[in-house]
This record gives C-alpha cells, structure tokens and sequence, in this order.
C-alpha cells in the first residue's frame, strides 16, 4: 500500500524541470538586482520558455496536449522551479492547476471545444480565478464551533439580459495571474446561488489593474479585476459544482501546489547553506563540522521533510477524493494540515538556514534574505494559520457549519 | 532592590521620548522604504539629535559630555529605538566607541579626537573588525590557529603604520569620521596575540570606504567596506599596546561589554513599538468580530507583552551592574535573549496584523525585518556558545 | 535602578539557603519517591523550619512575627525551592493566607487564629477554591449563574451551613485553618455570589477525603475537602456577603501574592536545574572528551542560564512592585513566564543528563515533574487569558 516510490515519468519530470531551473533559471533569478523583494519585476522570458516546456499545460491529457500530470506530480514540477524563482513557478503552478480542472472536470464538451484549442498553442495562454473581494472578511475564527453563521456572500453578480448572456458586475481583487490571464474563471452570485463563469480577458467591461510589486506581498503575478456590465455567452456557465470545488470554504484547490512553492524556497535556502558551509572555515574548519551548524542545518532539513510527507500526502488526498489514509479521524482537510506545517516549517528552515551566512544572510544582493521574506509572504497571507487550524479542530470534532 | 528611576534619568527617557516621536517617528518608514542604502541615510535627524546630546551623552561633564550612567543610556536607547531602531544604533555606536576614548586614550589622542567629536553634529565614530575571511573567527578565535581571523596586515616603519586589507559590514562606515580598527600586526601569532587597535581619521591617505551594503532590516544604518591601500597612520594613533588590543582589560566596560547592553536595550524598544501597534489595532479592529474578544488574540497579546517586561527587567538589571562595575555574564545573556524575545514579539505582532485583516502592514514588517538583523550580528550560536563558556568556567554558583 | 540586597534580605537568603542545603535536599529525592501521597508529608521538616521563621515569616511585628518584605519573599522562596519545591510552597501556602487575614479579617478573627498560629510549629493553612465542576471557571468566572462553584453556604440563624465537595486543595489534608470560598447566592453569576468563610479543622460536618496522587510536587498535600451541614458560625465570616469575587475598579492584579510565589517558587526549581546541569557537564566524559566542550551542551547550558537570569530579573522587579505597592499586571505575567522559562530550563536539563540507554537521571525527572504542576494551575491557559484582557482593556 504505501510506496515512496515515485514513477518513472515523475522522475523523468522532475529532473527535466530541475535540469531547466540549474541552466536557465537560477543563474537569471540569483543576479543581485532580481534579489531586491520591493520591486522586481516578473521574468517573463522564463515564464515562456517554461511554458515552451509544456508546464504550463502539463495537467492537459496526453492526448490533448498535456503530460497527464496528477496534483502530486504538479506539486513536484512546482517545487523545482519555485528553488529557481518563486514568481515564475508560481504562474505556471496557478495556469496547470486551474487548466486541469476547468478542462479535465468542470467544463462541457461545447466549453472544451470552444476554449482548449487556444489554450494549447498559445504559449501565454494563463488562467486566473477570480473569487476574492474586497469585503469578504476573513473569519479569524470568530464562528469557530459556533452555530451562528458567518458565511461569506458574494458581491460580484452575473444576471441574464435579453439576449440570454449573462452580465457580470462586481470587483475582484488581489488575483493570481490576472494581468497575464486570457481566461477568467469568475466566482458570481446568480438568482440560483454562486456559480464559476468563464470570462475571456477581451470580453468587454472586464479590466485588469495590475497590483503593485511595492512591498513584494505577492508572489507571481497579481490583479484587480473589474467587471461593469461584462457580457459573456450564456453558455459560459460552468455546472453547479464548480463554485463549491473551486472557491468554497472546504475547498483545497490550489492548496498542495502553492505549498509545494513554499517548499521549494526552503529547498534553495537550504541548498545554498549547506553549499556554503561546506566551505566556510571558522574556527579552524568548514562550519557545517561544527556541532552548532550540523544540529541546525538537520532541523531545517527535518523541517522541509516534515512539509514534503504532509503536501504531499495532501495532493494524494486531493488526486483519491474519499480515501481516508488512516480512518483514524473523520475526513481531514489535509490540504489545511499541510498548509500549516509548511507556512510555519518553512519559515523557521528560512531563517535558520541564513544564519550559516553571517551578515550575508540579511544583505539585499544575496537570495538569502530573499528566501526569509518570500516564505514570510506564504505565512501571513491566504488563510491565517489560526483561523486553519480551528477549522481543522472543526474537522476532527465532526462539526459543520449550517 | 529598586526598579524605579531618579529624576535625572526620568528626565532624559521624557527628552528621548519626545525626540523619538515628533522627529523620529515621522521620517522612520519613509527612510526604510528608500532603495539605495546610502540614500537611505540622513544627516538632519542625527543633527538634530546630536543638539539635544544624544550622539555625545556618555562623554563626562569635565570633558564636555553629559556623563549619563548606563541605566539612563540603556532607557534613552530603548527609547529612541521604539521609533527607530537603526538611527538609534546610530547614536548609541558613538557611545560606543566614545567610552573608550575615555577611558584608554592618552591625552595627545583625547585632544585630537574627543574635541572634535565633541563640537560636530556630524561626527560619528565606527569600529571596524570584520572581514571577509573573519567573521565568527573574530569573535571564538579557534585556538592556536594563526590563519584565523582578521587579516588587515599593519607594518610599522618607524612611527608610522603602513595598513593593507580590506574590512566588511562596518557600522556608520560610510559616514564616520574616525574608526577604531582593528589591525593585525604580527600574523605569527594568532590573533588573540597579534592585534594592534588603531584610530584612523576619514581622510588618512590610502584609507576609502567602498561598497555599502543593501541590508534587508535596519537600513538607516550604514554599512560598509573599509579599504586600505598603503594607508598611512602616525603611531600616535595606536590605542594602547602594539599587539595588545585583544588582551582583556580589568575592568572595561566599553567595547563589547556596552554593545550586549546596547543591543538588548535596543531591540526592547522594538518589542514596545510592536506592543503598542499590536495593542492599538486590536482595540479599533473588528474583523467578523471584535479582535479584542478573541481568545486567540488575547493570548498573543499576552504573551508579546511578557515577554517584553522580562527583557525590560532584565536589560535594567544589566545596566545596574554596570554602573556597579560587576562584571558578569548578565550582559551577554541578556542579549542573546534579545535576539530571541525581539524575534517572537514582533512576529507575533504580524500574526496580529493578518489577524486583522491587514496582513501586509510595513511598520509591522520593517519591525521584523529589523529583529533579524540580530540573528547576524548578536545572538548567533558563536555569541550564544562564547557567553556559556564563560558560565561554565564560573568557579561558584554565582546567585543574586 | 538598584539589584542589590540589603544586609536583613542578604541574611535571610543565606538562612534559607543553609536549611535548603542541610535539611531540604537531603530528603527531596526520597519524599519524591515514595508511593503513598500521604506518606510523601513528614512534620518533621516543617516543624524545623518554622522554628527558623519560614512559616511565620509575614506575619506582622505587632504580632510577634518578622514581617518580611515581599523581596524577601520572593528570595526565601526561590532558596528553599532550590532544595524542593513542594516544601517551599508548604510553607509559602502559610504566607499566601496570612496575607489574606491580615488584609481581610476583623481583629477578632485574627485574636482567634493568629496566636495559635504563631505558636504551633504544625500550624499549616489551606484555601478552598476548585471544585470538580469548576476550576477554570473559578479563574474566570462565567456569567451563567448555573456555573462556577457549587459548594453552597445556606444561613441558618447566626450560623452558615455549608454543603459541597473541594477537590485539589492545597495542605488540605493536615492544614488547621481552610480559607473556603462558598456559594452563598445561587440565582446570580458567581463572581456576584461568593462568600468567604474560615474553616478550622474539626468543624463538624467537614473532613478531608482523598489526598491526591499528583505526578510531581509529591511532598505538596493536594486533598479533597468534604462538607456534609457543615456548620460555621457567621463570626468566621471574612468580608461582605457575596463579596468574596469582587474586585475594585481597575485592579489588574489577580491573585497577586500567589502569582510572584509560584514565579519564585520556580526559579528556585531553575536555579537547581542550573546548579546541576553545570556540574554534569564538568564532571563527565563521553568519547573522551569532556561533556563541556561539546558545542550543543555548551548552547543548552547558555540557554539555561539565560531564560534563569531574565526570570529572576522579572521576579524580583514585581517583588518590588509589590512593596512599592504597585498593582500591575506583571505580576500574573511574571507567572506566566515561569512556566515557559521553568519547563524548558528543565526539560534542557533532563537533555542534558541523558545517556543512551540509560533511564533518566532521577533528580532532573523529579525537576521536569515538578514544573509540569505549573501547567496546571498557574501557566495554564485561562491564567494567559485573563492576563491578555488585561492588557488590551488597560494598557497604558
């Protein structure tokens, strides 16, 4: 039953990604000036050269164009390029996912006939889901085990005109991919409850603002999404799953495959240490002999370990819906469990990886700092650590809100 | 036992304090967020403070400072710190290096050196050990081992000193008027025995500041490379012995000894500016529900809380001893605590901040971003294992 | 700013830390070791020890005591825990409610006690607060009226009659005088309708029952208290009616006395585990070399000595607080930090004194044990709540 063992065609993945990130990613991603977190802006040439590579399409069947790749083996490919350069890795993470589910579940023969072609040639052909507004309030918990709703309503509407199209008026913001996206799959509240609308980038009344990189409290690429009186076909309505699959509250989409990014900026931060503290000599040898370092450089490694068994366990979850690994509990949101050991595990293996570098470890023109403030990122947005874990303690007491 | 202040110190923490949030404060954000860390410098804030006698405080009456005792300097930095911690690292590197003066300079050198520090707003002072090949090695120089450690070569000829090499990361580097260096005069020896301490004025020919560092916290602070090419120093700048500078002094308490307590004191008015941003949200915010009323939240604040008043008792009680001249490992301890208290409350904070709603707040993230800069400089596992070979070696169970 | 002892506390520490050294520590391990918890109490080392002034030591001059102050307290506390802890806080309990009635009671309730107090080497006293439905609530009462605690005091002419059970109690089972809190309102919250009553042993109707087998502070007599018509005339009365649970306006304190003695008590329990982790590491070899110079001991005794140093500068300033008579809330928060700083400064000890594939040594266990009781009734959750609320509503 339980194997560790990867298959020959996620191997072969792995190291074609991993062979891409050593020649043409990392060197472009560890130049001093892309180091600087405020203000950098996305390397789109790695972005097309690694869609050329097919990892942008890479959840697609083979036989559409696509490697048949399962969540697990996107969260490996997502891993090797975020050790690259975080932003990039996360475009493609964010286009594969959302390809794979739109093409491979959510839409119809008529949608796939209509949008996939497209998608498949058009090397910049990106995905975005827009779900978030601005006045849905994350919870933090205040319903916690509580019979009192605080469901989040939908603000963004898609109502039928004359013509039998729908019309989408609202705002999304903080979007994943939204500048570069040709296709948004959006979150609208109908007369029949929340439903997923597909709305090419062109459809007119849709506008993208991209968000500023100040700060750097993003990864990848980021928009604001405007819809007045956007009209679309009628038959750009996705089934009555989409909503709940895509953007409900027990909803993993998305999950193991930005964790699996987070994992990868570990990875780098760790490789970069124990590379340089095997030759750094202090105290009469390379530092990585010493007691203090070995004992450190194993906990950041017991951590990025720790993160790995727990996504991925969540993406197989993800790929098996309904197996319960243990039936030790009910179902648990695993993509939640992960989500937690890896936003706290990687920031700890972050920072304790710096440390091997001295004062090199908080200098602007070194990836090390880079590393710390990008696995920061991960840890403070999305879904808080907090409110995560008591809907796990929901989870584990059988509890559900009405 | 008295945890209270005089008048005298109770008047400078009001100076300090008033300082720091009409003029610090302002300018704090807007500093951090300038790209080039040159630029992110300013010489009107250390001008204006230098008038109040924040850059020459330690310096005593007679000699024409303000002779402030370590408690008050411990509050003052606190104090300027919660506003800013690297332009109050600015300040306190001058006491730093001016206690020394004091203390081991002869009078040739007081009279070359002291007055003009005194009587110039713009006169800060640096240190410089640091270098590319010695970075722990100058802290726990690995024993008997004479290619260990810094390695800025000086050879003298007659009654000058002819200075080759190059120094790292060396505070107020780019800005200071005159650094302590230290030098490594005979490289037969290892460096605990090899180590000459000499003053070198900004315009010493051969002597240039290179590259300033692009650090991702405390970045008013400067940072440079210190290059000497040739450089050439009289004699009479020599501090103390040829090849004595690493040889402890009885009783001294400059130098290290001043920096364990101006970097714990320091990150405590860290910790209280992220307590007053943490509390302050809290109490306006509601998020799906008064923050306030969360168990969640009222833990975290709890907790940034104690942590905070242990630094403070414990940073007090460190300033106390050195007015006493007790010398123990109180100081060293005290900052490797620092480290890690800074790190937790202030990460705690933004935990605060996402709590909120607001997750990408930049006083919050500049705070921790600041707080690392200790896990490179103080409370690395070299500092932490130094601090407990001196408690291991105590002969008796030292108690209050 | 000043850390230094004044010549009468430097005197008392050195009492206190003689009788740890000669008459504490010899016994500890033992005691800890036996498996009856009522066998694990002896009289012997109490009686000892109030015959050198630790029981009596706040009581006031006026009434023939040495009235120490609190930065005493703190210190003889931590000297005597440093021999056991359990012992120590037998005879800080005395202290904890000697406090009480010297704030609270009237003149003549203190003629009843206090001289037979003073007097009586085994003169011990106990509180009354937990019961099996109500702990945290007790700490943090709840506004239903039907929570909280349950013991009820009905009046009866000029007597009170009181009904209930007390679990955990503190001495409860060789105390003479219990402090019990009683519901004497049951139609409203608690914190409106609590009463509080001196109960000496031998009152008819109350007993103790079960002496509790705690997995460390095994010298410490943790008893249930059984009141079946208990009868206590109203003269035994403390305070007001109802009046137990109110608090003024603005005081931040909790249960200020109780919370500096159990942040003393454990730096007493740290500086042990300092004391021997040191000598350890100096003393043995592993692979030839000496356990000291190995880098990660090295780390775990700097830490060690680090979180003891910054607790004992946290202790002492609110032992000061306390004789400036400055309520804050650093006090509930010092306690806090005594749980943190004591579990990791033993749990590092234990870590130290390990040795592959022997069991753990059995000193630095009994150590580890005895900070866990912290977890139980002072670190625990609730305490860091009410300390949180505190700060928010307060803070200056």
């Amino acid at each position: 039953m339980y194997d560790l063992r990867l298959s020959e065609e996620q191997i072969a993945i792995r190291d074609m990604v991993r062979d891409f990130v050593a020649q043409d990613v990392f060197p472009i991603a560890t130049k001093p000036e892309r180091l600087e977190p405020f203000d950098t802006p996305l390397a789109i040439d790695l972005v097309d050269a690694a869609s050329e590579l097919g990892l942008r399409t890479l959840a697609l069947p083979e036989d559409a164009g696509g490697a048949g790749a399962d969540t697990l083996t996107c969260c490996i490919v997502a891993e090797e390029l975020a050790a690259g350069d975080v932003d990039v890795a996360s475009v493609l993470a964010r286009t594969a996912a959302l390809g794979g589910v739109l093409f491979n579940q959510l839409m119809n023969d008529e949608q796939r006939g209509r949008f996939l072609p497209a998608f498949v040639e058009d090397s910049r052909y990106h995905l975005a889901l827009a779900d978030r507004e601005a006045g849905m309030e994350t919870a933090l918990g205040v319903d916690y085990h509580r019979d009192t709703g605080n469901r989040v309503d939908v603000a963004t509407t898609a109502r039928r005109n004359d013509r039998g199209e729908w019309v989408v008026n609202g705002e999304k913001t903080r979007v994943a991919n939204a500048p570069l996206a040709k296709l948004f799959a959006v979150l609208v509240a109908t007369d029949a409850g929340n439903g997923i609308l597909l709305v090419p980038a062109d459809a007119p009344g849709l506008t993208v603002t991209e968000v500023p990189r100040d700060g750097g409290w993003y990864v990848g690429s980021c928009g604001d999404v405007s819809f007045k009186d956007c009209a679309v076909p009628a038959d750009n309505m996705l089934g009555p799953e989409a909503a709940d699959l895509l953007a409900g509250p027990g909803s993993d989409f998305g999950l193991p495959e930005a964790q699996a990014i987070n994992l990868g900026v570990g990875r780098a931060a760790f490789e970069a240490a124990m590379e340089y503290a095997g030759v750094r000599v202090q105290g009469g040898r390379p530092i990585v002999e010493h007691q203090a370092i070995g004992a450190k450089l194993a906990e950041v490694l017991i951590n990025l370990e720790t993160a790995r068994n727990a996504i991925w366990q969540a993406a197989w979850t993800v790929d098996n819906p309904g197996a319960e690994p243990t039936g030790n509990f009910p179902p648990l949101p695993r993509a939640k469990i992960s989500q937690v050991v890896t936003a706290e595990r990687i920031y700890r293996a972050t920072k304790d990886s710096a440390e091997c570098f001295g004062a090199m470890g908080v200098m602007r023109d070194m990836p090390l700092q880079k590393y710390i403030h990008v696995s920061r990122v991960f840890l403070h947005t999305g879904d808080g650590n907090a409110d995560t874990k008591l809907r796990i303690a929901e989870a584990a007491t059988g509890f559900s809100h009405p | 036992m008295d945890f209270s202040l005089n008048q005298e110190q109770r008047a400078w923490q009001e100076k300090a304090r008033k300082f720091a949030a009409e003029e610090i404060a302002p300018l704090s954000l807007e500093r951090d967020a300038i790209l080039d860390p040159f630029d992110a410098f300013d010489w009107e804030i250390i001008k204006k403070g230098s008038k109040l006698g924040f850059r020459t405080a330690v310096i005593s009456r007679e000699q024409g400072g303000h002779d402030i005792d370590f408690v008050t300097q411990a509050i003052v930095m606190t104090e300027l710190a919660k506003a800013d911690s690297a332009i109050s690292k600015t300040f306190s590197q001058c006491w730093k290096w001016s206690h020394l003066i004091a203390a081991v300079c002869n009078d040739d050198q007081k009279e070359r050196f002291l007055e003009p520090f005194l009587a110039d707003d713009t006169f800060v002072l640096g240190f410089g050990a640091t270098e590319p090949n010695g970075g722990s090695d100058n802290r726990m120089p690995p024993p008997g081992d004479i290619r260990a450690g810094h390695r800025l070569a000086g050879r003298v000829e007659g009654d000058t000193m002819v200075l080759n090499g190059d120094k790292v990361f060396i505070a107020n580097g780019s800005i200071a008027k005159l650094f302590f260096v230290y030098v490594r005069t005979d490289p037969t020896v290892p460096i605990g025995q090899g180590t000459t301490l000499m003053m070198v004025p900004r315009d010493t020919p051969g002597f240039r500041h290179g590259k300033v560092f692009n650090k991702s916290g405390w970045r008013f602070y400067q940072n440079a490379e210190l290059i000497f090419e040739n450089a050439r120093l009289p004699m009479a700048n020599m501090v103390g012995e040829l090849n004595g500078a690493l040889r402890r002094r009885e009783g001294e308490i400059g130098g290290d000894l001043f920096g364990d307590l101006e970097l714990a004191a320091n990150g405590l008015g860290i910790c209280d500016a992220a307590c007053d941003k943490a509390i302050a949200l809290v109490r306006a915010r509601k998020n799906g529900g008064a923050l306030k009323d969360q168990q969640l939240i009222q833990l975290k604040i709890g907790r940034m809380k104690m942590l905070t008043e242990a630094l403070r008792s414990y940073v007090m009680r460190v300033a106390w001893e050195h007015d006493e001249h007790i010398l123990s490992t109180n100081a060293g301890l005290a900052m490797n605590l620092a480290t890690d208290i800074i790190q937790e409350v202030t990460e705690i904070g933004m935990e605060i901040f996402d709590h909120a709603g607001t997750p990408m707040d930049r006083g919050i993230d500049k705070l921790v971003r600041d707080t690392f800069i200790w896990s490179h400089l103080a409370g690395d596992s070299v500092q932490r294992m130094k601090v407990a070979r001196r408690v291991l070696s105590e002969e008796k169970f030292n108690l209050i | 700013m000043d850390f230094a002892l004044t010549e009468e506390q430097r005197a008392w520490q050195m009492k206190a830390r003689k009788f740890a050294e000669e008459e504490i520590k010899p016994i500890t391990l033992e005691r800890d070791q036996i498996a009856d918890p009522v066998e694990t109490f002896t009289w012997d080392i109490i009686k000892k020890g109030s015959k050198l002034g630790f029981r009596t030591s706040v009581l006031e001059k006026e009434r023939g005591g040495p009235a120490i102050d609190y930065v005493t307290q703190a210190i003889v506390m931590a000297e005597l825990a440093r021999g056991d802890s359990a012992i120590s806080k037998t005879f800080s309990q005395c202290w904890k409610w000697t406090h009480v009635i010297q704030a609270l009671c009237t003149e003549e309730q203190k003629q009843r006690f206090l001289p037979a107090f003073l007097a009586d080497d085994t003169y011990v006293m106990g509180s009354g607060g937990t019961e099996p439905g109500s702990g945290s609530d007790n700490r943090m009462p709840p506004d239903d009226p039907r929570a909280g605690m349950k013991l009820k005091a009905e009046r009866d002419g000029d007597d009170w009659i009181l009904n209930g059970d007390k679990v955990f109690i503190a001495n409860g089972s060789i105390a003479k005088l219990f402090f019990v809190q009683a519901r004497t309102d049951p139609t409203v919250r608690m914190a409106d309708g609590i009463t509080r009553f001196l109960v000496p042993r031998g009152t008819p109707g109350f007993r103790h029952g079960k002496v509790f087998n705690k997995s460390g502070w095994r010298f410490y007599q943790n008893a249930e208290l059984i009141f079946e018509n208990a009868r206590i005339p109203d003269s035994l009365r403390v305070g007001e009616v109802n009046g137990a649970r109110k608090k003024a306006a603005g005081d931040v304190s909790g249960d200020m006395f109780g919370d500096l003695e159990l942040a003393a008590n454990a730096l007493g329990i740290c500086d042990d585990a300092c004391e021997k982790a040191i000598s350890i590491v100096k003393s043995r070899q592993q692979g030839g070399q000496p356990l000291k110079d190995q880098q990660l001991i090295q780390l775990k005794i700097g830490r060690m000595k680090m979180l003891t140093e910054a607790l004992r500068s946290y202790v002492m300033r609110v032992a000061w607080e306390h004789d400036q008579r400055i309520h804050s809330v650093n006090a509930g928060l010092v306690m806090n930090l005594s749980t943190d700083t004591g579990q990791e400064v033993t749990d590092l000890a234990l870590d130290i004194f390990d040795r592959a594939g022997a069991p753990a040594d059995p000193a630095a266990d009994k150590l580890a044990r005895d900070m866990y009781i912290w977890s139980h009734l002072a670190g625990d959750t609730v305490q860091r709540l009410k300390f949180g609320r505190n700060i928010i509503a307060h803070a200056a």
